[in-house]
């Protein structure tokens, strides 16, 4: 099949297996620019596995998968740039506060001292927090150290951004918000990857979900 | 102890009851312990007090002076060491199911305080019988001057116990506590004239050969007043600090089981609460530079971490430059700095464990891993050459020794020890190799290999100080060290992640 501009995330029977155990049965899969992908499934059926192989973090034992044209390459800078993911809560530094955590983040990305700053500012404003930006990490109640974490990961540039579960830890209104701040995303031309067993995220957000169905 | 209360231990005991197999196993495992590693280090600790060397250093006339100093530092230390894990802990559920109880404290905890109290005890006892009995095998001292002593470090070892579970009772007021004993136990030490004033004094005045027996009483009053402080300290202990003290000490020792030494002291470092209206990121110029603020102004915001830090830096580089004074053990105080200074780059390192734990996960940073752990090296970098350089100079000026030997010794070390701590940072978790078993002739060898790694960071500090002290006679010592320090952190960089 010819590679199309619209076409981000192509791939053709991506599976693993570890030993006699497969963690992820063979799965074909194509995400477009500024559309968002929605992964259902129970747990164990792989969610998280494929998730992993599209962010370059999982070598897949079968199948190919290609992003902008491109092979996976997880240390690849121009890959890095590209591709934002966040698995479970993004390392953080006990020293610093919310809002230098962001700004740190923002700053190694952008050229420009003042757009890094207004973004951290605008990023940490979206996600409710900016009552919080003075306080360290461990000062942070569960719910909120998971809107932290999307921030730093929203707080720099990609095309696709791979997210796993981002709805854990949070009450409905806040998996409201992270919905109205990933469509947003979405809509400026961001290709989501999302898995998630919230169906008011998956409701909210999908342009198209996948189902896995156990693995074998 | 109540009923209640035996009732409730008593299940929790029950809950692993050991076969006679596993019973005799543990005394077996304990006896080849003992023989194998207690006796021959006792032994060596007491050929080396009654060496001609040791006996010098016991009698010489500032010893009084330092074991003032040890005491306050003792008691000191013990209430600051409350705050983080006090004496009166059971395991955490243990903890959280008594705590919660209506049962009074005084009664639940007593047991772990009782064998806190015990250990504590019969470590200040052994320590100080070693030295009365050091002194008195070369005639120095009266048998009934050296039980004397013996007997005030159990009177010190009671005070520490309380001074312990005072930290664990009233966290708050034991940090100004700590500080002001500590300081007086300096001045004491110091100025003799101040020692039949302070309780710290008469333990240096009950010091073996030159000491007094009149100081027992008062300590012992003392020591009786404390105890009797015992319930109403226990009974303060709130549920929240007992069961959050609890919860962390069985993750620290599941780790430390583990060989996870990292990560168990990772539990006990200090947490930030000020600076924050500092801004850390400061977007100006070149990347570095706001590097080196952000990780600047991230240490100063844990004070007291910043603080020890230094002064463990500055003690590291006295210690090598008293291994460059003519006929002084250089290998061991250059061996003793090496470990300081480990240990004092701790606090200044979190940027580059930041950085290591960034580069073994997903992008987050516009910059490669490299640079970033670059970039995060340059503020430990800049403290260990500012301090260094500065108190080598004036430490070889006060006791006039050429300062370019221990500056090159010092430097040399203080960059090992910066990449060395990078190496401890990019380590990750134990390998799964090493805990299968690994058959011998002389038995299962898992352990001592997981041990060897576990504490891989601080042998390669204690090589470097040694071969930095040594830098002049053998270079290539220094160079092989220097290899391994380096090899290490390339290999572990390189498998980031993984």
């Amino acid at each position: 099949m010819a590679w199309e501009d619209s076409l981000v995330i192509k791939a053709d029977n991506v599976g693993v297996t570890v030993g006699a155990v497969t963690l992820l049965a063979p799965v074909s899969v194509t995400a477009q620019r500024g559309k968002a992908l929605i992964v259902l499934g129970r747990n164990g059926t792989g969610k998280s596995t494929l998730l992993r192989v599209l962010a370059g973090a999982q070598t897949p034992s079968s199948g190919m998968v290609r992003i902008g044209g491109a092979g996976v390459v997880g240390r690849d800078p121009g890959f890095r740039r590209r591709v934002a993911a966040m698995f479970g809560l993004p390392p953080m530094a006990p020293d610093l506060t919310v809002f230098d955590h962001v700004l740190l983040v923002a700053t190694t990305w952008m050229d420009r001292s003042t757009a890094a700053a207004d973004l951290a500012r605008g990023v940490i404003a979206e996600l409710g927090l900016t009552a919080l930006s003075e306080r360290f990490p461990h000062e942070l109640s569960s719910g909120q150290t998971q809107l932290f974490g999307l921030a730093l990961v929203l707080a720099r540039p990609f095309e696709v951004l791979i997210l796993d579960e981002p709805e854990q830890r949070l009450d409905f209104e806040h998996v409201e918000s992270v919905i109205r701040v990933l469509r947003a995303r979405r809509d400026r031309g961001a290709t989501l990857v999302v898995a998630t067993h919230s169906q008011v995220l998956a409701d909210g957000l999908a342009d198209r979900i996948l189902q896995l169905d156990a693995a074998a | 102890m109540r009923s209640r209360s035996r009732a409730a231990i008593g299940i929790w005991r029950a809950r692993k009851v050991r076969a006679p197999g596993d019973r005799a196993y543990v005394i077996y495992a304990v006896f080849m312990v003992a023989l194998v590693v207690v006796a021959p280090f006792a032994r060596a600790v007491w050929l080396s007090a009654t060496s001609p060397e040791g006996v010098a250093l016991l009698v010489s006339p500032s010893a009084p002076g330092a074991t003032v100093l040890v005491a306050a530092s003792l008691w000191a230390g013990a209430l600051l060491l409350g705050r983080d894990r006090g004496p009166a802990l059971h395991p955490a559920f243990l903890t959280y199911a008594l705590a919660a109880s209506d049962l009074p404290r005084s009664d639940t905890f007593r047991g772990p305080l009782l064998r806190a109290g015990a250990l504590v005890t019969a470590v200040t006892t052994t320590a100080a019988g070693l030295v009365a009995c050091s002194v008195m095998s070369q005639g120095l001292a009266e048998p009934f001057s050296a039980a004397i002593f013996t007997g005030v470090a159990v009177l010190v070892g009671v005070i520490a116990t309380v001074a312990w579970l005072a930290g664990q009772a009233l966290p708050r007021a034991a940090v100004p506590i700590a500080l002001s004993v500590f300081s007086l136990g300096l001045v004491t030490a110091a100025v003799p004239f101040m020692q039949p004033f302070t309780p710290w004094g008469w333990v240096g005045l009950a010091y073996p050969g030159t000491g007094t027996s009149h100081t027992v009483v008062p300590l012992a009053v003392i020591a009786a007043m404390f105890v009797a402080l015992v319930p109403g300290l226990m009974n303060r202990l709130g549920f929240t600090v007992l069961a959050a003290q609890a919860a962390r000490w069985d993750s620290a020792t599941a780790h430390a089981m583990g060989v996870d030494f990292s990560m168990a002291a990772a539990l006990y470092r200090g947490r930030p609460y000020t600076g924050r209206q500092i801004r850390a990121v400061r977007p100006v110029g070149r990347l570095v530079w706001t590097f080196l603020a952000r990780d600047a102004i991230g240490a100063a915001r844990t004070p007291g971490r910043l603080v020890v830090a230094l002064v463990a830096l500055i003690t590291g580089s006295i210690l090598m430059t008293l291994a460059f004074v003519p006929a002084s053990p250089g290998w061991l105080l250059g061996a003793s700095s090496g470990l300081v200074m480990f240990a004092g780059l701790g606090p200044l390192t979190d940027g580059v464990r930041h950085a290591a734990s960034v580069a073994g996960g997903f992008p987050l940073y516009g910059i490669r891993d490299e640079n970033l752990l670059a970039n995060h090296m340059l503020f430990p970098l800049a403290i260990v050459a500012l301090v260094l350089l500065t108190s080598v100079i004036v430490c070889s000026l006060s006791i006039s020794v050429p300062p370019a030997a221990p500056l090159v010794g010092s430097l040399a070390l203080g960059l090992l020890a910066v990449f060395n701590r990078v190496g401890h940072a990019l380590k990750g978790p134990v390998p799964p190799s090493l805990l299968t078993p690994i058959p011998s002739p002389m038995g299962d060898l898992s352990p001592a290999f997981a041990v060897t790694w576990a504490l891989d960071g601080v042998l390669l500090a204690a090589l470097a100080g040694a071969s930095a002290a040594l830098a002049f006679q053998t270079p290539s010592l220094l160079v092989v060290v220097a290899a391994a320090v380096l090899g290490v952190g390339i290999n572990r960089w390189h498998h980031r992640g993984s």
